[in-house]
């Protein structure tokens, strides 16, 4: 039975030297997620994509989100919640 | 209080006071404006708060929305209002929150004569909102009446959750007769007392006892109220397995009570073959019908209704069997006499219907009672 | 098969119901709503009236107001489904008659704030008597419309503010019906407070929500939505996201709206998102609480 609550943990924090890592970590609940697209289509650094069943999004590129929280609030099923990282 | 003339209506208004009403909305129509205007004045006076809507439709919702706040609450129409309001009866009726609505009955159908009297709306009254549904209807016969009875429809209403029509009409509204109104602080109204905590409270339950405590909102019992058929917390369902146990208990909680509901006067004599059986202003007619029978020796009993729904059953059928024939008078034109009907079989009953407005008189009834 | 796509028949009922670990509890926004409803929601995926519902509990959820200090009062539609999934004092009621009943309870409990919350059908056809009424008493209320021009529920009949000329079921060969300009109504009505925003400004959404709780007297807020499923289908507007980015690129801020020439302010076509109204009359209860105090000060 797959994990109800797709959770993606940030990336290791990459060395210093790297590109500065997440501003934030992005929680898709599956089971209240209809896939209506619009957090795909709407996010600014495109870390969301559908899946291969093109049904469903999924963090594709978490490594990119900014914690801009587009896509948690025009979520019309408050399916997403994104979690700043300090 | 002393000895004073007071006019139907009035005495309606006063009741309403008197039972802890603190909530009246409602909208002009004769021949019911009277209510309306007394309780503008007298509300303010015990903290209560009256409004004038915009249409009956408004006036009947603002009612539910105040009584929903903790507020007992009434309206006050006739026949065109009461057909406007009717949709939000039947929401009160499914929510089951207590409200009281006045019909003071004028001569239908449509503009009719709002001054003249009739009884033509007992059938709305009753099924005048669509479904299947529980629904009190109370008629008064006297000024003093309608102050009683104003209360125990404010009392049946909080104890069945249930809307409670009053319905009076023109004659018994506008006409004074000589009242001692008791002290208020003698009346007592059912007070509704939740004792669950608030995240076990179901405003919907079916049992134990066919009518759940009823919780106010703003007072820590949050919840959700909706015309949907809805489960025991109150959220939509179409699950027959939600829905059948509320349909069983709702379309019955009246009805296992008719011993407390069901409100008349028998006025009997042994070996009587005929009787009279009415309510509101027509009993009035029945009643001095009777004496002039009686003053010719002529025996005959007189069932007064003042509960004409849940219509009383076991009253009438008992009647039947006592008596050959049974006279209805009725300003309609043979409403009840339908029920009566029903329960004794349409040959023991003689129906005496006017809908033009003028009452029925005593020798009407005298010509109907030979058989 | 992707790490979350469910077999619906293994989904099991209680799934639905909020999960206790992890998701939940990183949104103050998901705290307010009811733990014991099933989710998802009623309305068809994508459509905007969720984003209205999630920037009502932000509002909410700003100013600091307590679950039992807030009454929803609903209609019939779409809409009108919002309140049960809030844990709130929540009154799903008859359709257009939201205003009526909330005008009730608010002079019940003048202490509670009062949200109706209606569509555009609900609220000012049906609903239209009671929506100049209580703007006009200027009840302590607050009245969110969720204008998506159609009637969703019962399938894409057009509303009052349906545009000319547009398809709806029952205007199969256009709309021959002008709309209700709904800000201007509320303003002509006497609301204290009026401001209007899309869905796609779901964060102003939230902040004119928050003023017009947070007013004392009438306010309106109107938060233009989109339906794909009837209206978008007929009028051939695309997705949802289509019509979600339709109102980005469909609308101006009132400060650029303001900025324009008579001439340009006639031609405009493109939605004014902003506020229109933010002022103070004597609130309904307010006034009558006084009337009490005179009457009972023996006032004949």
């Amino acid at each position: 039975m797959p994990n109800v609550v797709q959770q993606t943990q940030p990336a290791a924090p990459p060395p210093a030297t790297a590109k500065k890592g997440p501003r934030g970590a992005v929680t898709i609940h599956a089971t209240w997620c209809k896939g209506c697209r619009i957090c795909v289509e709407f996010c600014p650094p495109k870390v969301l994509a559908m899946d291969e069943s093109e049904n469903y999004p999924h963090v594709a590129f978490p490594e990119k989100c900014t914690a801009c929280h587009f896509c948690d609030t025009h979520c019309p099923d408050l399916a997403i919640v994104v979690r700043k990282l300090e | 209080m002393a000895v004073k003339l007071m006019q139907g209506n009035e005495a309606i208004a006063k009741g309403a006071v008197a039972a802890g009403c603190r909530f009246y909305a409602g909208y002009p129509i004769t021949p019911s404006t009277e209510v309306a205007e007394v309780l503008s004045r007298e509300l303010p006076k015990v903290g209560g708060k009256f409004i004038q809507m915009e249409d009956e439709i408004a006036s009947m919702a603002a009612i539910i929305g105040a009584r929903v706040g903790g507020l007992k609450s009434m309206t006050a129409t006739s026949g065109p209002g009461f057909s406007l309001m009717q949709e939000n009866i039947g929401y009160a009726a499914m929510t089951e929150v207590p409200c009281v609505i006045v019909n003071v009955q004028r001569l239908g159908p449509s503009t009719g004569q709002p001054t003249a009297a009739s009884q033509g709306d007992v059938m709305q009254a009753r099924w005048g909102t669509h479904g299947d549904h529980p629904i009190i209807v109370l008629s008064p016969i006297s000024v003093r009446h309608s102050f009683d009875l104003t209360i125990k429809a404010f009392d049946f209403s909080e104890k069945y959750r249930t809307p409670v029509i009053l319905l009076t009409d023109e004659i018994i509204g506008h006409m004074r007769e000589p009242v001692e109104l008791p002290d208020f602080k003698t009346v007592k109204i059912f007070e509704h007392s939740v004792t669950e905590k608030p995240a076990d409270y179901k405003a919907y339950r079916n049992g134990p006892g066919d009518v759940p405590p009823m919780a106010a909102f703003g007072t820590g019992y949050r919840y959700h109220i909706t015309g949907l058929f809805h489960d025991e917390v109150g959220f939509p369902t179409q699950r027959l397995d939600e829905i059948d146990p509320w349909l069983e208990r709702v379309n019955t909680k009246l009805t296992n009570h008719m011993d407390e509901i069901a409100l008349y006067e028998e006025d009997y004599e042994d070996g009587a073959k005929v009787a009279l059986l009415s309510y509101g202003c027509s009993a009035r007619t029945a009643r001095h019908a009777m004496k002039l029978a009686r003053a010719q020796g002529q025996k005959v009993d007189l069932l007064s209704l003042f509960t004409i729904w849940p219509f009383p059953e076991k009253q009438v059928e008992a009647l039947g069997d006592k008596v050959d024939r049974i006279v209805v008078p009725e300003m309609n034109r043979g409403q009840l006499a339908l029920e009566v009907e029903r329960i004794v079989g349409r040959k023991k009953v003689r129906r005496v219907g006017l809908a033009n407005g003028e009452m029925v008189t005593p020798q009407m009834v005298l010509e109907k009672m030979g058989g | 098969m992707s790490q979350h796509i469910l077999d619906a028949a293994a989904l099991n009922q209680d799934e639905a119901l909020i999960p206790k670990s992890g998701w939940f509890e990183q949104s103050e926004t998901l705290q307010k709503l009811r733990k014991n409803k099933k989710f998802p929601t009623i309305w068809c995926p994508g459509c905007g009236i969720g984003v209205v519902m999630g920037a009502l509990i932000r509002a909410i959820d700003h100013l600091g107001l307590k679950n039992d200090d807030v009454a929803l009062v609903a209609g019939i539609g779409c809409t009108a489904r919002m309140p049960v999934y809030m844990d709130f004092n929540t009154l799903h009621t008859t359709h257009g008659r939201a205003l009526a009943f909330a005008t009730g309870l608010k002079i019940a409990r003048p202490d509670m704030k009062v949200i109706a919350i209606m569509g555009d059908g609900d609220a000012l056809a049906i609903g239209g008597n009671h929506f100049i009424h209580a703007a006009r008493r200027n009840l302590g209320i607050t009245a969110l419309v969720v204008n998506n021009s159609i009637y969703g529920m019962t399938g894409g009949q057009y509303s009052p503010t349906t545009p000319l000329g547009k398809r709806a079921t029952t205007a199969p060969y256009g709309n021959v019906e002008p709309p209700f300009p709904v800000c201007d109504l509320a303003i002509a009505a006497g609301a204290t407070y009026v401001a209007r925003s899309t869905v796609y400004h779901a964060l102003e959404l939230d902040k004119f929500l928050a003023e017009a709780i947070a007013k004392d007297g009438f306010s309106l807020v109107e938060a233009v939505s989109y339906c794909h499923t009837t209206y978008g289908r007929l009028n051939k507007l695309g997705t949802a996201a289509d019509m979600m980015r339709a109102l980005k690129d469909n609308s101006i801020s009132r400060t650029a709206f303001d900025a324009m020439s008579p001439e340009q302010k006639a031609d405009n076509t493109k939605i004014v998102r902003g506020k229109f109204v933010d002022i103070d009359r004597p609130q309904y209860t307010a006034i009558y609480a006084n009337l009490i105090t005179r009457v009972q000060g023996g006032e004949k």
